[in-house]
């Protein structure tokens, strides 16, 4: 448990105490929002098995500790798990190995109860990360290297405040990445009742000086609504419908989308179920419709058998079959072959008394695309200037499944 | 130097090792205090770091506290953070060692490092004990003074902290000055988003006792200085954004050039990536256009696609309290958002409380284009394993088809959930299609066929059951086996333990003997006979009722009981426009995920002290809350105003439902017309009801005795002429009255008494103070005369003791009046 004290106010931790109850208690029928408590509001935010706790007495805007949280919980994982390898997740030993990093940039972020600097890299400069070289320095000289900045970033001052002006070493490269979540619904009629892409840009950016990048697409008119990072300048945007902006420097999210009601999915789901006298047949199949040009990799089809079902005999002629402790179903493909059809057979042995399945399963699916934007969105070119030498320009895109379910 | 005592606080039994290891900590540190050895450094902080790895689990490790301020003198920074945060955690309930860190703080607040000076600075304001305040001003005049923009942000916040320890001390210094000047002319966007924030407060929290600070606070919502922040608003960071939109959504434009400028230039806001930004923008569009409704709807239309995405995109956290403030637009503007209905379709893996939110959406939305497509999506829930949501999807069709949209297929699928089979979709049904019955009488051919095939034994809800039973007395005519069925149900009248069902056996009954009486006489006299015996007060009185209105004539008996019915046209609302006019007004607050006004949720000292003062003229309420303070009493009156009138609209309701037999039968719902508002008042039938339950009626104390002086229901009286008034008047009557128990248990909020002589047609004007003591002042007006009484009331709830004083335009009636009120002040509590 970490705690800070923001304002003048003391919070009691029984508070804690008190959250932490509730939530056991209603963990099951997930009733968890912003949570009353008799004495303060609480607004908890769960990422990768740790909450994060904000309280007020005050009636304030909501989004504001909810975003705050977030924020909050996105910058840890970047300042602790960046130094522990790729694809760490934040998790209690991390936090618990450094307390001092997670007060530190506590701090900064906030003072009275009120946001201070929130921006990544701006932090960076005030409370430097905990990384592999001084991991490595500290365990060879014995010599911990201070985790504070010398000097004070003077971009705090500056006209672009996500952008540190001290120059480092850079690669000089800039790397694009569509990243897309597709959301469809299929009723049991095999409709598609609803389907809709988010979308993000991701870019890393590794460029020295002060670059002035201008990215446009061929198809900007698919997107319904978008949102910015702070550091895209809206008139162009306007006007033209280019994203000029001067990059922050690391990984961001330059841009959030939404696209228009798509009519076409890559993959679909068959599911049969037939009951009679206390069993229930299961079948289904998975086949690509609207074929996207490129493999559609792993694929995961899940679905929750119903409370009333008290065994499951399941088999599939591709892909495994588990059945999870929470009675989830859980059907892993991979790829689908060229040559047959996957599908799913079995056997669900109900309740006794209960004659027939009452309740319908929904089977969800997971999937990755790499290298297609399921929208269509293409990006078509990345203008730098500004620049000494001309950087590497990588684009990647890929596709994954958000909601993507079929309802039997 | 002997050790504190340690807080019982932290002594966890958990941590049994806790103490033992605090007593090492403590030796260590003592040896390296004075070390200057080339490895100390790294020594002291593995050991600081052992100490703050004990704090934050828990351990009470402030025994430590002189031997960490003694290492702190160190040149380290990694040091000196960990020993500030120590310092700063354990300085409270050590206020003497505090005071030996003070020496360290101040050096280092003229240290060369910024980074050093604003850290320093920080902790110097952040160890809030009371008797070192004097130390902080010097430090912090220096620090708004900072060449390095960074010492200057945490000084504008940090004489927020000296305000909240000593607000005369941040005064006598002029603080407040200084950092409005700061505000109006510093180059870093943080420094005067810092000071913004600051006086905020601090003038808000003034506003109560001094004019001055109300000034201030109204100069901040003026023009000049709104317009400079909007200038600067890219400049600023996200959240300080968030501060100075809340700011301009209070700003009031002169004209419309004015709105349309400010619009253009937060447009770009809308599309930020900080959800709670655009939130804010999106409050700032509303509120700035809620004068021109054309503009408004287009602003509507404007924000939908950004709130929609931040719906989707978002954390499950985020996109619930997105989902909320949608709620409340679709609730406010359903037709322009019926072409959007596929957003609010419900995913497997929404969590419930969303799901509900989106069913509610769904239902608002629905019209003639996509009343299909809707229902159809809705009866697809109700195979969802979530039985909840599944219950709730049926409800929603169920509202659509009272919507008078496309009942026919909507009828139709109704009446195969029934053939579902399954037990809690067939009860809801149930429910649903007696509604429908009683707003579409015309389908009872269709339903009856269907409803009288299902079994009474397989329904175990009360609810499903009694609306099964309501409709066999209704359509017995229709049904052929009904009155056998009715009569299986009264020999089972033991086993049925819902007090609802056996009253609505007993009407269904008597329905169905007025129009099958050979084949029912003999489940009547079973069914009276039963709820004679019955334990149950309603029952068994509804059931003597019946008898005794048999006895007198079976004629009249038909009439009050089965009287001829119109159909009901609409159901009522359950919550009054007025709260969601104010939960729109605070828009961007937790009002609107809670769903309730600010005032019935908060707590009155966080909504911001309600201060009084004896000659009223600073009425006006501060704090946090976001109301706006320039208008508070004007806007604390309109509070005051919404809950009366959501009362008496409740009541105004109820008044007409309150007719034919279901006055009598409370409990019931289905009965006749609770619970909604019909046009039957007019037929005769209930007229003979009112009359027969007039008799009963009389004869209940229930009443308060009616004076002989009758007051105006609804004065209208502003403060300012209340103020004149009580300053021209001279005190008529002033007594002394005591309070029952039950009126001071009853009196833990002035909302409470507040409320109760509304009831008495006496008006609250102001209210304040903390318990035990409450202050009021009261208004009323004679009926039909313009003539006010007007009464400052203190009540101390320890001693159940209330002084009154009154002052009355006409001296002639106040001791009518008086009497009045002190028999109005008695019942409290008691009615």
């Amino acid at each position: 448990m970490v705690e800070k004290q923001t304002t003048g106010h003391h919070v009691d931790r029984s508070i804690c105490a008190w959250f932490w109850h509730q939530y056991n208690h209603h963990r099951n029928n997930d009733q968890m929002s912003v949570v009353t408590s008799p004495t303060h509001y609480l607004f908890p935010l769960i990422r990768h098995g740790i909450i994060f706790l904000a309280c007020t007495q005050l009636e304030l805007p909501p989004l504001l500790p909810i975003e705050f949280l977030s924020r909050f919980a996105d910058i840890l994982s970047d300042y602790l798990c960046a130094g522990s390898g790729a694809g760490a997740t934040l998790n209690e030993d991390i936090v618990k190995d450094n307390f001092v990093i997670v007060y530190e940039v506590l701090d900064e972020m906030m003072d009275n109860g009120f946001p201070l600097t929130t921006e990544p890299n701006l932090l960076k400069d005030i409370v430097l990360p905990p990384n592999l070289v001084t991991k490595v320095l500290h365990a060879v000289t014995g010599n911990s290297s201070p985790s504070v900045g010398p000097t004070l970033p003077h971009a705090a001052a500056s006209t672009v405040p996500w952008r540190s002006t001290h120059p480092k070493t850079t690669t000089n490269e800039v790397y694009v990445n569509l990243v897309e979540q597709l959301d469809a619904s299929v009723n049991r009629d095999g409709n598609l009742r609803r389907c809709q892409v988010y979308g993000e840009i991701q870019v890393n950016s590794s460029l020295p000086g002060f670059p002035d990048l201008t990215l446009s697409f061929t198809n900007p008119s698919l997107l319904n609504d978008v949102r910015f990072h702070p550091c895209v300048r809206f008139r162009p945007w306007e006007s033209s419908q280019v994203l000029s902006f001067v990059p922050p420097d690391g990984h961001f999210k330059l841009m959030t989308y939404r696209v228009k009601e798509l009519k076409k999915i890559p993959i679909y789901v068959k599911p049969q179920l037939t009951s009679d006298s206390g069993n229930c047949r299961i079948s289904a199949l998975v086949g690509v419709r609207n074929d996207p040009g490129k493999t559609i990799d792993s694929i995961i089809v899940e679905f929750q058998l119903p409370p009333c079902i008290t065994s499951a005999d399941l088999t599939s002629n591709h892909g495994t079959v588990d059945i999870l402790a929470d009675k989830t179903c859980r059907w892993s493909i991979g790829q689908i072959p060229k040559d047959k059809l996957p599908s799913l057979s079995g056997n669900l042995v109900l309740e006794p008394g209960l004659d027939r399945l009452h309740v319908a399963p929904t089977f969800q699916v997971r999937f990755k695309i790499m290298g297609i934007a399921m929208s269509g969105l293409q990006i078509d070119k990345l203008d730098v200037k500004n620049m000494p030498a001309n950087p590497y320009k990588g684009f990647r895109a890929q596709t994954q499944a958000g909601d993507y379910e079929f309802r039997s | 130097m002997a050790p504190p005592v340690s807080t019982p606080k932290s002594a966890s039994p958990s941590q049994p090792s806790g103490k033992s290891e605090v007593t090492d900590l403590k030796l260590q540190l003592r040896q390296l205090a004075g070390s200057r050895a080339p490895g100390a450094d790294d020594a002291k902080r593995d050991l600081f770091k052992r100490v703050i790895s004990c704090m934050t689990v828990g351990i009470d490790v402030s025994p430590a506290f002189s031997e960490m301020v003694m290492c702190s003198a160190t040149s380290d920074v990694v040091l000196k953070k960990m020993c500030y945060l120590y310092v700063g955690n354990y300085a409270r309930c050590n206020p003497d060692l505090a005071l030996l860190t003070i020496n360290f703080l101040q050096k280092d607040c003229h240290d060369q490092d910024p980074t050093i000076r604003g850290l320093a600075l920080r902790s110097l304001c952040s160890l809030r004990v009371q008797n070192l305040v004097e130390y902080l001003v010097a430090p912090l005049a220096a620090g708004l003074k900072d060449h390095s923009s960074y010492v200057r942000t945490v000084a504008a916040i940090g004489v927020l902290k000296l305000y909240h320890i000593s607000a005369t001390m941040c005064h006598d210094s002029d603080f407040p000055a200084a950092l409005k000047a700061l505000m109006l002319s510093d180059p870093d966007a943080q420094v005067v988003a810092n000071c913004l924030y600051s006086l905020l407060e601090i003038w808000t929290q003034d506003a109560a006792n001094s004019d001055e600070a109300a000034r201030e606070i109204e100069a901040l919502y003026g023009k000049s200085i709104i317009y400079y922040l909007l200038n600067r608003i890219k400049d600023f960071s996200e959240w300080a954004q968030c501060l100075v939109l809340d700011l301009v959504s209070k700003y009031i434009p002169s004209d419309n050039n004015e709105i349309f400028d400010m619009m253009n230039l937060l447009e770009d806001r809308l599309q930020h990536a900080n959800g709670a930004v655009v939130l804010a923008t999106i409050k700032v569009f509303l509120h700035l256009t809620m004068s021109m409704t054309d503009v408004h709807q287009q602003v509507y239309e404007r924000i939908k696609a950004p709130l929609l995405t931040l719906v989707g995109a978002g954390s499950p956290e985020q996109s619930y309290a997105v989902l909320c403030h949608l709620h409340l637009l679709v609730m406010r503007a359903p037709m322009l958002f019926s072409s959007d209905y596929k957003h609010f379709y419900c995913q497997f893996s929404d969590p419930s409380y969303v799901k509900k939110l989106k069913l509610e959406m769904l239902t608002a939305i629905a019209n003639e284009s996509n009343t299909y497509e809707i229902v159809t999506e809705l009866c697809e829930y109700a195979g969802n394993v979530d039985v909840p949501i599944a219950r709730e999807s049926i409800r929603a069709v169920g509202k659509i088809a009272l919507q008078q949209y496309d009942v026919n297929a909507i009828v139709d699928r109704l009446l195969q959930f029934l053939e579902m089979e399954k037990d809690y979709v067939t009860a809801e049904t149930l429910v649903l299609v007696k509604d429908l019955l009683r707003k579409y009488p015309q389908w009872s051919h269709d339903c009856i066929a269907v409803v009288g095939n299902i079994s009474s034994n397989s329904i175990q809800e009360p609810k499903a059951k009694a609306a099964l039973i309501w409709m066999l007395g209704e359509y017995s005519q229709d049904m052929m086996d009904a009155p056998y069925v009715l009569e299986s149900l009264v020999e089972n009248w033991e086993e049925e333990h819902s007090p609802e069902v056996r009253l609505h056996l007993l009407t269904a009954v008597m329905k169905c003997f007025f129009k099958r009486a050979p084949e029912t006489q003999k489940a009547l006299g079973a069914a009276l006979a039963a709820g004679l015996a019955d334990n149950n007060q309603d029952v068994h009185d509804r059931a003597l009722f019946y008898y005794r209105l048999l006895q007198y004539d079976v004629a009249v008996a038909e009439r009050v009981v089965n009287p001829p019915k119109q159909a009901v046209s609409v159901f009522a609302d359950t919550q009054s426009s007025e709260i969601k006019d104010r939960i729109f007004d605070e828009f961007n607050s937790l009002s609107v995920v809670y769903q309730k006004p600010s005032y019935l949720f908060t707590d009155k000292e966080h909504r911001g002290p309600f201060e009084f003062s004896e000659d009223l003229s600073n009425l006006a309420i501060g704090g946090d809350s976001g109301d706006d303070v320039i208008h508070s009493a004007q806007r604390y009156e309109e509070n005051d105003k919404d809950l009366l009138l959501s009362t008496s609209d409740k009541e105004e309701n109820g008044g007409p439902t309150h007719n034919g037999s279901s006055t009598y039968s409370a409990p019931s719902d289905v009965n006749s017309s609770t619970s909604l508002v019909s046009s039957s008042t007019t037929q005769p039938a209930a007229f003979a009801i009112d009359d027969l339950l007039g008799l009963g009626v009389l004869d209940t104390p229930a009443l308060p005795p009616l004076p002989a002086l009758s007051l105006n229901a609804k004065p209208v009286l502003d403060p300012g002429t209340f103020q004149k008034k009580w300053g021209q008047l001279t005190v008529s009557s002033s007594q002394e009255s005591t309070l029952s128990i039950q009126g001071v248990a009853s009196l833990t909020a002035p909302q409470s008494l507040i409320k109760h002589m509304q009831n008495n047609s006496i008006q609250c004007i102001a209210s304040g103070g903390q318990p035990p003591n409450y202050k009021f002042f009261f208004f009323a007006q004679k009926e039909g005369s313009s003539s006010f009484f007007l009464v400052e009331c203190i009540v101390n709830t320890a001693s159940a003791k209330a002084q009154i004083k009154i002052k009355a335009d006409d001296a002639s009636a106040s001791d009518a009046f008086a009497s009045l009120f002190q028999s109005a002040l008695s019942n409290f509590g008691s009615s």
